[in-house]
């Protein structure tokens, strides 16, 4: 049973922990590469001309791949604080996915697998990492076909955890200008930003700690900050007080009663010694045989010298050279350790 | 022949100035000497004085060790030096986990029974981190950000390894200093609290006997890290890494079945943290980095953070005392123990009951308020960092 309850356990665990670190990857920023005009021109041609974007407004710049092309991407975030692996989830384009008849592998065929045994999978927390789409032979940072991201329409981008079946996350992202981007904002909210604003593998936003500064508008002398951390800190010892003041008065009743029934038993016993004792019987008449020998070895030793009727009324304590952080003196127990180790 | 051996000498003499280069006496600058001087300082109180030497010892050492001058040529000696041994050990400091590592021993070496004999003494705990916030509105006043303020201000805690867990976390530039102001206080308790007690308490406080506590089961014992735990970190969940530790070590010494563990958490280990700790400390205080108007605050401000510390517990003696019937009064020199540095604050107790009353022992009523300073003082640093982080 023992052993059931330890696997079950032991399961139990694994299989949460399993489950928080992928729900925590999250998308975070997504790029569709080109306009119309220009994918067109991107899938006629099937490489990325000086002169693409003539007819655009303004010619964007682009965050490049290992190449030194620029393409779609998707970034992922772990919002975790914690560092998780995002090898071999899947990155998701086709809705077909959501289809829950579909098999396992029929599922992996219209997903992007993300790669094991490279290091840049593991994410630290917090931090992110930017998938090119398409040109799988690049590298691990490049999706599958499978993957694909259509400009100047809405598309559906999600991430599938381990099994191809659960869904980490999912976005549907509103069709772009050329250069534009659909990042997440720490408040959860989605925004379209410009090329300038474009952030591959950085946060959304940049970080400050607004806890501070507030502080340091709103309460600028830290009397609320000592109001506020004097009661959390009195509440604290407050709970325990009460707790232990109110276990301590039951621990007293429940000693008070059990002490009695303890005592009296022995006191009696030992007058019953003493009785037989004086009328010179071997017999201990029901007395314990314990309390028997306890009686008779005491009287044995207070007539053998034994007494203390008189005390010098002398304490002599040495000073200790040591402070309380090295003297001996600290590690005498009431059973002295040597007689543990025999 | 002789143009050979004089090609060799020029070698010799290019090489050898070349080392001289290196040596101390080159590179040497007078705020090394002055840091020197400092740590030796540091190592005499601790042998001579017997101020703390478990202490002032490693940290004394480490001020020396940190202000060796040496030239930088990416030698890897210097503790921040990426990859040298210093600094390998100071990653123990910087990341905070040799503060949890010691509140482990000090949980394992912690009896709290005379707290849970007498219960009412953890608020007095609670009205010494007084200090801390004291310091903090001190420091508000005189410039630092909230977040420095908060460091500094742990100084009032008298609890060196919180001092260097909240430091690392909310102004990591100002540890150093903040970590040596933190022990230098705790070893000068002797010094500055017994003033601020006389201050405050009158001859006839001072001869208030106190009550024996009540026997203590080995039940509640145990149970007193397990609620402990729950209620502290249910509230403050920030202060997890310090009280979860100290908990933990005085499950290991209360459980009564884990009683090597606990010998280990409390002896070699604790040893072997706190020597690397203090060496680390003192080192970090390269006089290039220590010596300056920031550090001569910080100190300022550790002193009147003990001052406020010491006085505040005290005080709070003194309100208990109007609520507590005629022969149920506590001594108010129990009020000093308050804060964490234990058992430093609670011999001070003692030794002041005594110069008042030679039969008046105040040590174990002390240690109640001196363990739930250790508790007050992680609880206090877990806030600060909550609202700060």
């Amino acid at each position: 049973m023992k052993k059931l309850l330890s696997i079950i356990s032991f399961l139990a665990v694994s299989v949460g922990t399993f489950a928080q670190g992928a729900h925590d990857f999250k998308i975070n920023e997504v790029f569709v590469f080109g306009c119309p005009k220009c994918c067109k021109a991107v899938a006629d041609s099937g490489y990325v001309s000086g002169d693409m974007f003539k007819g655009c407004q303004k010619k964007p710049s682009f965050y490049l791949d290992e190449y030194g092309e620029p393409a779609s991407w998707i970034e992922i975030e772990n919002v975790s604080y914690t560092t998780h692996n995002i090898r071999n989830c899947f990155i998701a384009t086709d809705k077909a996915v959501l289809n829950k008849e579909l098999s396992a592998p029929e599922r992996e065929q219209l997903m992007s697998i993300i790669p094991a045994g490279d290091p840049r999978t593991q994410i630290s927390g917090k931090q992110r990492i930017t998938f090119f789409v398409g040109n799988r032979n690049r590298g691990t940072l490049h999706t599958t076909d499978a993957v694909q991201l259509k400009a100047g329409e809405e598309n559906w981008i999600a991430i599938y955890d381990g099994n191809a079946v659960d869904l980490l996350d999912s976005i549907t992202i509103p069709a772009l200008k050329p250069g534009q981007t659909y990042a997440r904002l720490s408040c959860g909210e989605w925004q379209v930003c410009e090329a300038s604003e474009a952030t591959p593998n950085g946060p959304n936003q940049e970080y400050y700690n607004d806890k501070i500064r507030e502080f340091k508008e709103k309460d600028p002398h830290g009397v609320a900050m000592t109001l506020m951390c004097m009661a959390v800190v009195f509440s604290c010892l407050a709970v325990l007080f009460l707790f232990f003041q109110g276990f301590g008065l039951i621990i007293a009743k429940m000693v008070n009663k059990v002490a009695e029934p303890v005592v009296k038993p022995v006191v009696h016993a030992g007058e019953r010694v003493v009785e037989a004792a004086k009328q010179g019987t071997t017999e201990t008449k029901g007395i314990p045989m314990e309390t028997y020998t306890a009686v008779i070895g005491l009287a044995l030793h207070e007539y053998f010298g034994g007494t203390h009727d008189i005390e010098s009324g002398i304490l002599t304590i040495n000073q200790s050279q040591h402070s309380s952080w090295a003297d001996k003196s600290h590690e005498l127990r009431q059973i002295p350790l040597h007689h543990i180790a025999e | 022949m002789l143009l050979e051996s004089i090609s060799t000498m020029d070698f010799v003499a290019t090489k050898f100035s070349d080392f001289l280069t290196y040596t101390g006496f080159a590179n040497v600058e007078w705020p090394n000497l002055a840091m020197i001087a400092v740590g030796a300082i540091f190592i005499w109180l601790a042998i001579k004085k017997d101020f703390e030497p478990l202490l002032l010892i490693p940290i004394g050492l480490g001020i020396i060790l940190g202000n060796i001058p040496f030239k930088a040529a990416g030698l890897e000696i210097g503790l921040y030096e990426d990859n040298s041994v210093l600094n390998i050990f100071y990653q123990g400091v910087r990341q905070g986990w040799y503060p949890p590592l010691v509140f482990l021993g000090i949980g394992a070496m912690t009896d709290f029974g005379a707290l849970i004999a007498n219960p009412k003494l953890m608020l007095i705990g609670a009205a010494a981190q007084f200090g801390i916030f004291g310091a903090y509105m001190i420091a508000l006043a005189m410039g630092f950000e909230p977040n420095q303020a908060a460091g500094i201000a742990i100084i009032g805690g008298a609890d060196g390894p919180t001092a260097i867990f909240l430091s690392s976390k909310l102004s990591p530039n100002l540890m150093g200093a903040i970590a040596v102001c933190a022990y230098s206080y705790m070893a000068l308790v002797p010094v500055l609290q017994p003033m601020v007690m006389k201050l405050l308490t009158t001859k006839e406080q001072r001869k208030i006997k106190m009550k024996p506590g009540r026997q203590v089961s080995q039940t509640e014992k145990m149970l007193f890290p397990i609620v402990g735990l729950l209620i502290t970190t249910f509230i403050v969940p920030s202060g997890l890494p310090l009280l979860g530790m100290l908990f933990f070590g005085n499950l290991l010494k209360e459980s009564t079945k884990t009683t090597r563990l606990a010998k280990t958490a409390g002896s070699a280990l604790n040893d072997i943290v706190v020597m690397l700790l203090g060496l680390t400390v003192g080192c970090s205080t390269q006089a290039s980095e220590f010596l300056t108007l920031d550090t001569i605050k910080i100190f300022a401000l550790g002193a009147f953070a003990f001052i406020i510390a010491t006085a505040s517990g005290v005080c709070f003696v003194h309100i208990m005392n109007l609520f507590l019937p005629k022969g149920n009064k506590i001594n108010p020199l129990i009020g000093n123990a308050g804060v964490s540095a234990v058992p430093m604050a609670a011999r001070i107790s003692n030794q002041e009951g005594l110069k008042a009353d030679p039969h008046n022992f105040l040590l174990m009523h002390a240690m109640g308020p001196n363990v739930a300073g250790v508790i007050g003082s992680a609880v206090a640093a877990g806030v600060l960092l909550g609202f700060l982080s």
